[in-house]
Parts: structure tokens; sequence; C-alpha cells
């Protein structure tokens, strides 16, 4: 059943309840709920703000064209789905929860006066070897046709609704700690040096003022030694570097492993499969952390045909 | 274009000059190009450079203008261009100020010259000081112009130092805002991280890597080994120093502020000396790291001149004529999506040059291969000498040839000279010129490797 919202949910104020809700939870065990909702959310006529598009193309180092940039339709419909993700029956707590992995379909490029309907649910709710995880899944229709869809999959750490002991969560974990020598490519394609700000200035202009990426301070509170990029900046980012130009129908995703704690310095290699940009028909990057030798993300970025995906 | 017997320019252009002296001079060649005809030579007169310092050192507080104006004195002193006009004077900065966007001019202005030489600036990063060289020698074999000055300056000393983009933007909204209100929400987008500035970096702006960073890469992709870059340090260096011995920068080199060789050269340098030195760069990647500050260039003040002269010029004026400029082409590479090495584009250039001048790497006595890195130059010759590479890089059927290190940056390269980015192709074209002079024939080969993956390469030739 679709609920339909009559605002744009404030991302502040979910976060704020969602705060309140496992500081509550901190007091007292509630019975988790173990099912997922399965109300959609809508909203209808979102439109991207110009200006803020403009600050987003800035801080991704590209110039803002005609069209709405990947990323920023997920900033556009992040409210949305977060407002399913905060719902009293969502059976994971929001804050302190992982990104894992993101798979977008950019369908056709969307005009920046485009208003378009989005709708947000939640599916296969699995056990991690850590927790528990959850897809958000996202679809986008400017008018009858589907524009933009993405599946974001996020992990709850230490989170078992399936009667997993708390010993098996505790070796999980250990396993997924050691640091492993992982196989890394031998040379970077570019660098990143991510400041402390990093964090604040794509809260700026995404509104996703998530704590754990914000401060010191306010990422010890969800358990981070320093506070971490948010993974669509990264992964908006890589798109930026390795993506097509913007009237390009593309397809998508990315994994994320180590965190990116800030400041940080970031190597990665972006495999491109063009000759110029007119040709352009995929990528294959990775981004890794020189210092410790893990891997921070991997993306996959592949040219879709035109009617490719859709309905 | 010119079908006059004399030029329309050169009327004008020497103070003092009668029409008919000129005429009297020419030696009955045809001196203009004409659609077909061969064009007329242009010619290596002189060149004069400032020694090059280390940055932070004697020339810590001298900008751009100032050393470009000395080399450009120093010239004039050399050649009694006092009060002359030049046909064009074209220099550049790598480096460089808002307030210098007419670097050159201002130079021109404040030299010897006379004040209704026209000038103009070019960069193209490290290539700018070559590339103004193969501007105005076509400009001077077309007949445009009958002399040239072409050179360079770079301080990374006085490099400018530019707000950041958020205080930028703030304070660019301030000076459109009209009311306090507006004013007051202009400066609430002030963030305190805004008022730290931005110091000029050597990173690639698409890369986010230093050119340190994308050459460890080809040297690794290459196997360039660490004693081969040691090595071709030294012999930069003892090069370099032999030729100050031997007076061979006597008049090439002028002066400034107390300083009478290049700052950086180390004639007591040794093997050992050079293999006891760090790595700096490609310390990220799974190859060993061997690029060390012996093996890099350091960052570096100074600035270098050309004169430039038609045959006809040159003899009005009883200079000398050290070579002639033949050809050049330029190059860049894809190393943005890592498919070839940043400094890499002088390797793809080299075999268009010498197909077009129907000549081979024997045809050359000489062999200026600038000193990004050690390994840049080694990279290089490794890639010529490559048949595979050669045959899927560049086209060819088989390797492009050998360079033999006897002839290669016989009097010392920026190793040791040190490398003021727009300064270098001057210092280069002026050295290889009388290099050819002494000698009496033959030619000589230039490659300049420069930033955004681009590259120029040239011939000169004796006469």
């Amino acid at each position: 059943m679709d609920r339909v919202l009559a605002d744009p949910p404030e991302l502040t104020s979910l976060y704020a309840g969602a705060l309140a809700v496992s500081a509550r939870a901190g007091l007292r065990r509630r019975q988790r709920p173990s099912a997922l909702p399965l109300d959609r959310h809508r909203l209808d006529g979102l439109l991207a703000a110009p200006d803020e598009v403009e600050g987003f193309q800035r801080l991704m180092g590209r110039a803002r064209g005609d069209f709405v940039p990947s990323g920023y339709v997920h900033i556009l419909v992040f409210p949305v789905a977060v407002s399913v993700l905060s719902r009293p029956d969502f059976p994971l707590p929001l804050l302190g929860m992982i990104h894992l992995r993101n798979e977008i379909h950019h369908l056709r490029p969307i005009r920046l006066d485009e208003r378009l309907a989005v709708t947000a649910w939640v599916e296969n709710l699995t056990p991690h070897r850590s927790g528990s995880q959850v897809d958000v899944v996202v679809h986008v229709h400017s008018g009858p046709e589907m524009v933009w869809m993405g599946r974001s999959t996020y992990l709850a750490k230490g989170i078992h609704l399936t009667g997993t002991s708390d010993a098996d969560v505790a070796t999980a974990v250990a396993a997924d700690a050691s640091p492993a020598a992982e196989e890394l490519p031998g040379c970077p394609t570019a660098e990143w040096s991510l400041g402390g700000d990093t964090g604040r200035r794509y809260a700026a202009v995404s509104g996703d003022y998530n704590p754990i990426h914000l401060s010191v301070l306010s990422a010890r509170a969800l358990g981070m030694k320093r506070p971490i990029a948010h993974g669509m900046y990264l992964a908006s980012r890589m798109v930026a570097a390795a993506g097509p130009d913007e009237s390009t129908p593309f397809k998508w995703t990315v994994e994320f492993r180590a965190p990116v704690l800030l400041p940080s310095r970031v190597l990665l290699s972006a495999e491109v499969d063009a000759s110029s940009t007119a040709q352009w028909r995929g990528a294959e990057v990775v981004a890794w952390d020189p210092r410790r030798r893990r891997t921070h993300f991997s993306g996959r970025l592949e040219r879709l045909t035109v009617d490719a995906g859709a309905k | 274009m010119n079908n006059l017997p004399t030029e329309p320019n050169s009327m004008s252009e020497s103070n003092g000059m009668s029409e008919s002296n000129r005429t009297a001079e020419s030696d009955g060649t045809t001196e203009s190009y004409r659609g077909g005809a061969k064009p007329r030579a242009a010619v290596v007169i002189g060149g004069n450079r400032i020694p090059f310092a280390r940055s932070g050192g004697p020339y810590a507080y001298a900008s751009n203008q100032d050393m470009l104006t000395a080399a450009l004195d120093g010239l004039v002193a050399r050649f009694g261009l006092q009060g002359e006009r030049i046909g064009e004077v074209a220099a550049g900065a790598v480096l460089k100020h808002s307030r210098d966007f007419n670097l050159t001019r201002e130079a021109v202005l404040g030299s010897a010259l006379a004040a209704d030489t026209p000038a103009y600036d070019l960069q193209q990063a490290c290539a700018t000081g070559l590339e103004t060289v193969v501007g105005l020698s076509n400009k001077i074999k077309l007949g445009q112009i009958d002399s040239g000055i072409a050179g360079g300056a770079d301080s990374a000393s006085d490099a400018p130092v530019a707000v950041s983009e958020g205080l930028r933007r703030v304070l660019l909204d301030l000076s459109r805002a009209r009311t306090t209100p507006q004013k007051l929400a202009a400066l609430r987008n002030l963030r305190p991280a805004d008022l730290k500035p931005n110091a000029p970096t050597t990173a690639e702006p698409r890369t986010g890597l230093s050119m340190g960073e994308h050459q460890a890469i080809t040297t690794a992709r290459w196997d360039i080994s660490r004693q081969a870059q040691d090595e071709l340090a030294l012999a930069s260096h003892t090069n370099m120093a032999a030729a100050y011995d031997r007076g061979f920068f006597d008049d090439l080199v002028t002066p400034f502020r107390g300083v009478s060789r290049d700052a950086n050269l180390r004639a007591d340098t040794s093997l050992e000396k050079l293999a006891s030195l760090k790595p700096v760069f490609g310390r990220d990647l799974t190859a060993q790291a061997t690029m060390t500050a012996g093996n890099s260039t350091p960052l570096t003040d100074g600035a270098a001149v050309v004169l430039l002269g038609s045959e006809d010029y040159a003899r009005k004026h009883s200079l000398p004529m050290l070579a002639n400029v033949v050809d050049a082409e330029a190059a860049a590479v894809d190393f943005v999506h890592g498919k070839e090495g940043l400094l890499m584009a002088p390797v793809y250039a080299m075999p268009r040059l010498l197909q077009r001048n129907n000549m081979t790497f024997a045809d050359f006595d000489f062999f200026e291969i600038h000193e990004a890195f050690a390994s840049t130059v080694l990279t290089s010759l490794a890639a010529w000498e490559d048949e595979d590479f050669c045959r899927t890089q560049l086209g060819l059927s088989g390797a492009l040839g050998t360079v033999h290190r006897n002839k290669l940056n016989v009097n010392g390269s920026s190793l040791a000279a040190g490398h003021p980015f727009a300064a270098t192709g001057a210092r280069i074209v002026a050295s290889l010129a009388k290099s050819l002079a002494e000698k009496g024939s033959g030619r000589g080969l230039i490659s300049v490797c420069a930033a955004g993956g681009q590259g120029v390469v040239a011939i000169l030739e004796a006469r």
C-alpha cells in the first residue's frame, strides 16, 4: 500500500527522532519487529533546486549542466527513503546503519525542470555475518516514465533478528576486522585529499546531517573514532570522475568496504573503457587507503542502451 | 601574403634602419614565405638567463617580473639592443599571479628595450619556454617579424597564494550585495575553514596526483632502476660543473642578486651520496620506490630568454648566428584515465617530428631531454628502444632508436640546473644552439615534457 507524503520529510527531524528512539532503546530493551513494513512511501512533484545542483556539482568538481546528476537524484529522494527507515515498525535502528552497496539505473537524462514522483520501500531483510542487512528501493518517475531507480543495501551491525547468539556475532565481527592482505591495483590513476570538513561540506549540499559524518565528537557517539565520509559523497565523486557525460543513460554500482575516516588521503584506480567521453562504455573503479592498504570501495559503471531496464 | 622584395613589417621594426640598407643587405634569396616557397630561416642568435636557484633561497623575494626583466636586460646588454624595437617578445610563467596578466609586456616596459616593443604571454606548463621559441620562430620564418625574444620565468618562492573558493565566493557576493541584509546574507555563508588560503600545488587538477607520483607510476611501469636514475642525476651535475669550468656558460648566464652559478648545482655529489637519499615519490605503489630528491628536480626560481632573428636581421646588426630553428611538434597523452604516463607526451611527438623531416636519431649529435625527473629521461629512452611499444603505441614498424648517452644533455640539464618551469625551454635552446655553433655542424633534438600530459619536441641545426 502506498502512503503518500504531503511534503518532503525533514532529514534532521527524522534523525532527531531516531536519536531519541535509540536513547530510549538503551534504557529499556524494546521488542524489535522481525518483519519489514510493506508500505511504500510516495512523494510527488519533487523538483531539483538549480542552486543546490550547482553546489553539488562544485563539490564534485564538475560544472552544472542542464540535467540532474545521478548522485543528486539520490539526495533528492533520500528523505523519502529515510522516512521508511524511521517508521516505528521498521525493525532496525536508523542511526549507525552502514551503507554496504548501491545500485543505480539512471535510465535517461533528467532535465532540471522535471517534476519527479518518488516511491520508496524496503525489502530483502537478510542476516549478515555481522548483523542484519536490508535493501531500500527507490523508483523515480517523470510522468508515467521511470527515469531512475536505486537500490541501497544497509547493514545494522550487531542486530540479529533471526536468533543468532551474541557469541556468533562476536566471532563474525572479529573475523571481519582482521586486516587480511587485500589485492589492490598496483598503480593509482587519481588521489583524493579529503579534509576533515568533507562530511560537513557534503551535508551542506545534501542536507544529510547524519552525526556520524560531522565531527569527531558526534562520530564517537556512534562508535567511530573519527567522522567518516558519506558513502554517497564518495560514490558521486566516483561517478563525476569516471562516469559518462550527463546525457548518457548508465547503470552504476558501488560496494563499500572500509569506511573513509576523515581527514584522509584516498588513492583510486579508474579504468575507463572509452577513447573519449563521447564513446564512453563504462568504467571500473577501486579506491583504497594507501597507508593501511585496505579497499574503501569499488565501483562499476556501464552504459545503458536507450530502452534498457525500462519498465 | 607578402610579395614585396622587402618586408612591410621591417620598415618600422628596427629603429633607425633605413629601407635601402635592408634591401642592400639581403643577398638576393627570397626572404619571406610565399605559398609553396621554402620559408626563410629563423636563427638562434644567443641567449641569456639568470642563474637558477632553489625556491626559498636567494631569489625568495624576487618576482617573476623582476627575474624576467633581469634576464631581458642581460640579453640587451650582451647584444647591444638598448632602445631597440624587437619584432615581438613572447614569454610566460607557470605559477602566475592574476595581476601579471601582461607579465611579458610589463617586463619589456621595465627593460632597456624600446617601449614600442610588443609582447605577449604564453602558458603551456613546462613547455612554455620552448613553445615561445617555436611561435616566434614561425613568425620570423613567415616574414611577420624580423626579430624576437622568447623565454619565461618562474618563481616557486614568490608563488601566488589565493583565498579559498569559499571566501572568494563570499567576497564576490558581498561586492554585488547592495543592502545591509544582502551583505549579512553573503557573510553568513563564510565558514572558518574558508579563511585558510590556497597555495599552488604540483598536483594535476584532474587526478589529484602530484607530478612526482605520476612519474613514479611511469617509472614502475618501465621498471627503471634506482641506480640508473642516480647515475643520470650524477651525469647531469658533473656535465654541468664541467661546462661551467670551461666557461661554457660565460655568455649564457648573467649573475643576479649575488648568484653567479646555478645554486642547485652540486659539483661534488657522488653516487654514494645520491644512493643515501630516501625515496620521496612512489611510496604508495607496490613496486619499490626509487625517486628521491636527488634524482628529481627541485622547485626552482629563475628566468631565461633567447634572441631569435632572421639571417638578415642578424647580419644587419652584426650578430652571431648559432643555429637554425628547424621544426617542432607538440603531443598530448590521455594520462587522466591512466592510459599513458603524465610525462610521456614527447615520446609520441618525436616520431612525428622525425618523419616529417625525414630524419632518424642517427642524424643528431646532441639530445637535450629535459630532466623533470631522471626517470622521465630514462622512460623516454626506454620507450623509443622498445620495439613492441613503438609498434603498438607509436605506430612504427620497429623501435625508434637508441639515444647514445655521450650525446645526451652534454652540458647538464634540469637535475643540475634546477627547473623554473617556464624558463627551462629558453635555457635548453640557448645551450643547444651554442653547442651546435661550437661544433660547427650537426643537429640537436630537444624534448620537453609538461603538466597536463603534454610535450613539445624541436630540431635545431648548426649553420
